[in-house]
């Protein structure tokens, strides 16, 4: 669906995680034409001198209610002034925007990798592959316990693998270190999170192939003359995409403040993004 | 084969919606029924003079807006003239002068190539378009994060990215001569020779109707010293670009000057048909965690509503000292704005990062001046012109910044 600016009625908000937030949004036109990955530009109120729109991945969207929710963490006072809006009022949002998610059709196993808000990235994705009858494992990482995005907003098709930095939950450590276990066992992986997480893993993500072997690859994927660099083609053969954040202008490619920096050159994260693969950024050299 | 399986569930760890409704602050807030862009309702230009409040977000699509005027309301609104020409000294030339349907542009950096925002804007309701900043050779910009906000406003450091001005040329010069709105290419150079080359071919390009000349750049031949700040590099730069085009001349003003008014005495003197001002003023965001500057360019240019006292200051300056029409910008959100530079002199005004918040806001402005003409039984928007400027010459204001603090 091209972008459009919609008035998006809250219908319900509620406090999920200590400081993060979900609300709900009737809005039918967002909610049949947006695909996972894609992001909405949301006017705050200005009353105290906010001049900037804020983004938000869409975090789920369902056609047949109309509804679509938004999950942010309360960061500042646009995203305060988010909390405080009451149902029944409606938000102007511009959406859907950006690039989605591209799934090849012949993967069965999909792994999600999400590190704290960054569930807000790929959570959509886990509901598309799951109407398509593909399998899905989410490996999600968070400071503690007490943030970990809770089991019962997942669909119970998901297998969902827990990391806290400090051991409260699940693995103890990084979501990162849990991605060998799973590599051989996914078709493709999709990540949304912090910066050096999504470094970590386009690193792992490049070795894959020689541990793995390039036989079954090459069966699968791969051969054939090469689709260009950013195509939806060449994102579908790509092990790793991933959903990069940026602060953001205009949110359409017109300002070019959201540019992040690839292989061959600036990127907006707001047209060429917010998904890429893992291939077309130039990761920082550090990671 | 799957390896590990470590699935873990929970006991009710969300907290719920009532509990979360106790936790907040019973807030009395008027939701104003508003604005906002989202009536999408295409009435014909200025039909509905409506309440701009400004104050929020919140949508209300069921405000009630003002009745759809009646035949002869329209034709009343019809046969207010909203047209501006920003080159008169073109006209005796066959080039002719720049004239444009209504007097409010879109801001270069802004509104990218006119594309960008697709069907979300109807594009040939604006008055013109100020491209992205374009110079003669591609440019990748500076290193992100490139914006941010800032009370009032934002930051920007962009640097300039464009794919440069041949690249301009074949992929936009296309769509844009089949618009009748007019687009203005803002140019940008580290040299003079840089902005005369650019010129020259954009020079009978169609679909290209004028040039607006970014002068806030570094001129490498002095040092790096903006062309903006430096009288001398003003005038030289304006007078070779004259000469090498026919094209509409515009010519941007710096705010980041003691003293603008030489440099725009300067400009006009040098051949430019019009002054547009300000660029954006330089400023500074520091990281979160304190240990560096946010942006990666460290300075970046800020705009917003935060700078239009500034815009206006250097726009009733500048009226005092030249004769060629002038482009008011900085900050513009509301009519009132637009009244605001109109009274202190400008003929135009352009429309910055509003337009982020506000992707409708240009179109809307028009509707209202149009509105706003009709209810004072102005038949054009002139006699808003000039209103606020000094009565005799010679005033005190007329000398330029003086304050005491
Ligand atoms: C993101 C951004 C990019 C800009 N790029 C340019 C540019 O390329 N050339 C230029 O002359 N001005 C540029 N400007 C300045 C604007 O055209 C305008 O002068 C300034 O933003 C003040 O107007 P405003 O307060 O309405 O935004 C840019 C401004 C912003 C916010
Ligand atoms: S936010 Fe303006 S180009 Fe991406």
């Amino acid at each position: 669906m091209t972008m459009r600016l919609v008035a998006a009625e809250l219908v319900d908000s509620r406090q999920i995680l200590p400081g993060q937030w979900l609300q709900s949004f009737h809005a039918p036109e967002l909610a049949s034409g947006s695909r996972a990955g894609q992001f909405v530009h949301v006017r705050t109120g200005d009353y105290s001198g906010l001049v900037l729109r804020r983004p938000f991945s869409i975090n789920t969207a369902d056609p047949a209610t109309g509804i679509i929710t938004l999950h942010f963490r309360m960061v500042g006072r646009g995203t305060e002034w988010m909390t405080r809006v009451r149902e029944g009022e409606r938000l102007d949002m511009l959406g859907p925007l950006g690039r989605p998610f591209e799934v090849d059709p012949r993967s069965h196993h999909l792994l999600l990798i999400a590190g704290g808000l960054g569930m807000a990235g790929v959570r959509m994705l886990a509901d598309e592959a799951i109407r398509d009858g593909r399998g899905i494992t989410i490996l999600f990482g968070a400071l503690s316990a007490s943030h970990v995005y809770p089991s019962s907003l997942l669909p119970d098709e998901v297998e969902y693998v827990v990391a806290t930095d400090d051991g409260s939950l699940g693995h103890h450590g990084y979501v990162t270190e849990l991605v060998p276990d799973y590599e051989a066992w996914a078709d493709q992986a999709f990540a949304c999170g912090p910066q050096p997480m999504l470094a970590r893993l386009a690193q792992l993500a490049a070795g894959r192939r020689d541990r793995l072997g390039v036989a079954k690859l090459g069966r699968k994927r791969g051969g054939g003359k090469s689709d260009p660099l950013g195509s939806a083609a060449a994102r579908r053969k790509s092990f790793l995409q991933v959903s990069m954040e940026q602060t953001m202008g205009c949110a359409v490619g017109a300002c070019l403040g959201c540019t992040v920096i690839g292989v061959e050159g600036p990127l907006r994260v707001c047209r060429e993004g917010p998904v890429f693969a893992a291939e077309e950024i130039a990761w920082p050299a550090s990671a | 084969m799957k390896a590990k399986r470590t699935i873990i569930t929970f006991g009710d760890m969300r907290v719920g919606k009532d509990s979360d409704r106790s936790k907040r602050t019973p807030t009395v807030r008027k939701i104003k029924s508003a604005i906002v862009a989202v009536d999408r309702t295409k009435s014909p230009a200025g039909a509905r003079p409506r309440v701009e409040t400004g104050s929020s977000a919140v949508a209300d699509l069921g405000a009630p807006t003002a009745p759809r005027p009646t035949l002869a309301e329209q034709a009343a609104l019809d046969r207010i003239d909203l047209s501006i020409d920003l080159a008169p000294a073109r006209g005796a030339s066959e080039h002719g002068g720049l004239i444009l349907a209504n007097p409010i542009l879109v801001a270069s950096g802004t509104f990218g190539y006119g594309v960008e925002y697709g069907e979300v804007v109807d594009v040939q309701r604006l008055g013109a378009i100020c491209c992205k900043g374009t110079t003669l050779r591609p440019r990748a910009g500076n290193a992100p994060p490139r914006v941010t906000e800032t009370p009032g406003g934002m930051l920007n450091s962009i640097g300039l990215q464009n794919p440069g001005v041949d690249a301009v040329i074949e992929k936009y010069g296309p769509i844009w001569q089949t618009w009748k709105v007019p687009v203005i290419v803002n140019v940008a150079g580290e040299s003079i020779e840089d902005y005369v080359e650019v010129a020259r071919r954009l020079d009978g390009v169609p679909g290209v109707a004028g040039i607006e000349l970014n002068i806030s750049c570094p001129n490498v031949g002095k040092g790096g010293l903006q062309f903006a700040i430096d009288r001398d590099a003003a005038r030289a730069v304006t007078a070779a670009v004259r000469r090498a085009t026919e094209l509409p001349l515009l010519v941007k003003l710096s705010p980041n000057v003691a003293d603008v008014r030489p440099i725009a005495k300067a400009i006009e003197e040098a051949g430019a048909d019009a002054i547009t001002a300000i660029n954006t003023l330089s400023g500074l965001a520091v990281s979160p965690d304190r240990t560096r500057a946010f942006l990666g360019n460290t300075y970046g240019g800020l705009s917003g509503p935060a700078i239009k006292p500034v815009a206006l200051r250097i726009v009733y300056e500048v009226a005092q000292v030249v004769s060629i029409p002038i482009v008011a910008i900085g900050g513009v959100t509301s009519l009132d704005d637009v009244l605001d530079f109109l009274a202190c002199g400008a003929v135009a005004v352009q429309v910055g990062t509003a337009i982020f918040a506000d992707p409708e806001l240009p179109v809307r402005l028009g509707d209202q001046l149009r509105a706003e003409c009709l209810r004072r039984g102005f038949d054009s928007y002139r006699p808003f012109i000039g209103t606020a400027l000094p009565k005799r010459t010679g005033a005190s204001s007329a000398k330029g910044v003086e304050y005491r603090p």
